[in-house]
């Protein structure tokens, strides 16, 4: 237990600022809790949004890869999610195109094999150039994936979309929506498990010095380019998985949600929450998703439909706002990484002994200020 | 109208059409590009903004002046291209002072990310103050003109005609302010270096400002015009942005004279895509027209990444 509690509050919270949001967030549980209990959000509909804030979390962490390690600018987001999410839809949905029928283990792993090879495609011709050519390329990848999707229905019925996708594990004795958000827990903790492993390597401190400075880690005898590939493909394998996620959530999948706006929703989603920490990612997402159903909820308010006002571009003003005012405001997130690079045997003093921990320092402090060097 | 057997010289003509619109945007989002030193991704929605503006003033512009006409045109589009244009050119001065100024102290990333929130928030005003219908400026139909119909068998129509005049004209202006006025001169020596710009005794701040009014006014006519030949839609220059980037990369970012060529190439073979498509060139249609040009794009940042005008990337 007391084990439980030092975790907590070393890696949650560390002072006031993160203390206040993370009780903030703690306010928002209790009040969803005693909302379920008292019958005002039915539990099905509460799970289906942990789901749903569960595959923007991984979204997030895959972009935290890719610009919050390796600052790599990559606006094609919702076409590795959609790319995921197709590669299960296809697969598994007995009257899909294809009409295979085959076992989810085999989308996922088609999401992954297909993602990977799409991102080295792109990484290729990208990722030597200068940090803002990526920005436009991925962004004019994603629209042409969205035009293959949307244009070549012979294989992925177009418009019209895929539905019949099977759930996942509908073996185990829960219901269906316990059981996806189960996969979504499961799902996260290996992912974000995996991410810090990483991040704490020498692999994750060389992203980070290219981060801050490509031409330091070039001088010091770093491949910068395999190196940011690696993060490239690892960051849109993660996206893929998510949109695979997807399909055997929602069921049903069709290119109307590839458009930018998804992108845009990620990006949000990672600066708000701290570019560059996996716990901001997770938060951010949550964030994310409470904009998008907290102005849904708003449609349903009677006096708001009297005004007769349309709320579709009242959320992309809302969304083109926040993306500004984080901009000016916060640059940083509201839980900008501080020392996730250092083990924590070296900030104790104990383990390793003073060597690791004056080792670790320096690049604690370079992680900290990579927000004011961006 | 056009006869079944569609001529070669039809989809020339079309690119020349299109590429005039890619040219005015193009030379503002490098302008842009140079200058202030990011890529913005507000651009195809400033074209919006502008298309927008200018269908505004058309509601009190039109009953003024009547159908009276110059050119195949009434008169009143003229004055409405204007109004857009400067309805675009101070809104692009309004954004800097207000968003990109006060983000100056990070780099080129953060004002990036900040230009994706101002497009967002110029499309959800359009949304917001004219809908989400597509509209138009309601000037009368025409048909080809008769004798380039019966001399080169191609219809071109007195819309398109003026397309392609205002955009000589307009690039030939830019073009004379670049190299002829002390002002142009600024705008260069600061697009070059901008810290040896200011040291020299050059305001930076004004040729800023001078730069946001230009970018601004060009890429409203590029939406107006975009707006005559097709629709006035709220997504009309978002749905552009990526053949912009396109035109830009493919001069060389940052520069303008790089800008007009690769808004020429890429305008051009974004028409000529059916083309080459009759001619077996290529497998695919004019669906994929953007993502031919897009292709085409990657492939020359692959061979030469400065672009064709750029110096060293």
């Amino acid at each position: 237990m007391s084990a439980v509690s030092s975790w907590v509050s070393e890696t949650l919270v560390r002072d006031a600022t993160e203390r206040r949001i993370f009780a903030t967030l703690g306010l928002i549980t209790v009040l969803l809790v005693v909302g379920v209990l008292t019958g005002v959000i039915g539990p099905r509909f509460l799970l289906f949004q942990i789901a749903l804030v569960g595959m923007y979390a991984l979204l997030s962490l895959g972009l935290n890869v890719q610009w919050g390690y390796a600052g790599l600018i990559n606006f094609s987001v919702a076409a590795f999610w959609g790319i995921g999410a197709y590669c299960a839809a296809l697969l598994t949905a007995p009257n899909s195109p294809l009409g295979l029928g085959l076992h989810p283990v085999f989308g996922f792993l088609a999401a992954i094999v297909v993602s990977a090879f799409i991102a080295v495609l792109i990484g290729i011709p990208t990722l030597r150039l200068r940090e803002d050519y990526l920005a436009i390329a991925s962004l004019g990848l994603a629209e042409v994936i969205r035009a293959i999707i949307l244009n070549e229905d012979q294989w992925t019925a177009g418009s019209s979309g895929i539905s019949g996708i099977p759930e996942l594990l509908s073996w185990l004795p829960l219901t269906d929506a316990a059981t996806t958000a189960a996969v979504v827990v499961f799902l996260i903790a290996v992912v974000y498990l995996f991410l810090r492993r990483v991040h704490r390597s020498p692999w994750g401190r060389v992203l980070r010095t290219i981060r801050s400075d490509e031409d330091l880690a070039k001088a010091l005898g770093k491949n910068t380019y395999q190196f940011k590939m690696q993060a490239f493909v690892i960051g849109s394998v993660i996206m893929a998985i998510a949109g695979a996620f997807y399909a055997h959530l929602n069921l049903y999948i069709d290119p109307s949600d590839l458009v930018p706006l998804t992108t845009f929703y990620i990006w949000i989603a990672v600066i708000l929450g701290g570019t560059g920490s996996n716990r901001g990612a997770v938060v951010g997402a949550a964030v994310v998703i409470a904009i998008r159903e907290g102005t849904r909820f708003l449609n349903d308010i009677g006096f708001i439909q009297t005004l007769g006002v349309d709320l579709a571009p009242l959320r992309l003003l809302f969304v083109g706002g926040l993306i500004i005012l984080i901009m000016r405001f916060r640059q940083d997130g509201l839980l900008p990484p501080k020392d996730e690079l250092i083990w924590p045997a070296a900030r104790d003093g104990s383990g390793a002994g003073g060597a690791s921990a004056s080792g670790a320092a320096p690049d604690g402090g370079t992680s900290s200020n990579g927000g004011d060097d961006r | 109208m056009i006869p079944l057997q569609v001529s070669p010289f039809q989809y020339v003509a079309n690119g020349v059409v299109f590429s005039s619109i890619i040219v005015l945007a193009a030379i503002g989002l490098s302008l842009v590009y140079s200058i202030a030193d990011f890529a913005n991704f507000a651009h195809g929605d400033l074209m919006t903004v502008g298309a927008f503006s200018a269908l505004f003033s058309v509601g009190f512009l039109r009953p003024m002046l009547g159908d009276a006409g110059v050119f195949g045109l009434p008169l009143w589009f003229f004055l409405a291209l204007a109004f857009g244009m400067g309805a675009a050119a101070v809104i692009s001065v309004i954004t800097d002072r207000v968003v990109y100024q006060p983000v100056k102290g990070s780099d080129s990333i953060g004002l990036l990310i900040s230009s994706i929130g101002v497009a967002l928030v110029y499309r959800a005003l359009v949304f917001l103050s004219f809908g989400t219908e597509p509209e138009r400026y309601g000037v009368p139909r025409q048909g080809p003109i008769p004798w380039v119909r019966e001399t080169l068998g191609i219809a071109v129509t007195p819309r398109n005609l003026v397309v392609v005049m205002l955009t000589v004209v307009l690039v030939t202006a830019l073009h004379l302010t670049l190299t002829r006025t002390t002002l142009g001169r600024k705008m260069r020596a600061t697009a070059d270096n901008a810290d040896l710009a200011r040291v020299s005794g050059i305001r930076t701040r004004e040729v800023i400002f001078a730069m946001w009014l230009i970018g601004g006014a060009l890429a409203a006519a590029g939406g107006v015009f975009l707006g005559l030949e097709e629709l006035v839609r709220p997504r009309m220059g978002f749905d552009i942005l990526l053949i912009i980037f396109a035109a830009v990369i493919l001069g060389g970012i940052g520069s303008v004279y790089g800008a007009m060529l690769g808004g020429l190439v890429i305008g051009m073979v974004h028409e000529l895509v059916p083309l080459f498509n009759q001619w077996g060139i290529i497998p695919v249609g004019s669906r994929y027209a953007a993502a031919v040009a897009f292709v085409i794009m990657v492939a020359i940042l692959l061979v030469r990444p400065s672009g064709i005008a750029g110096d060293s990337g």
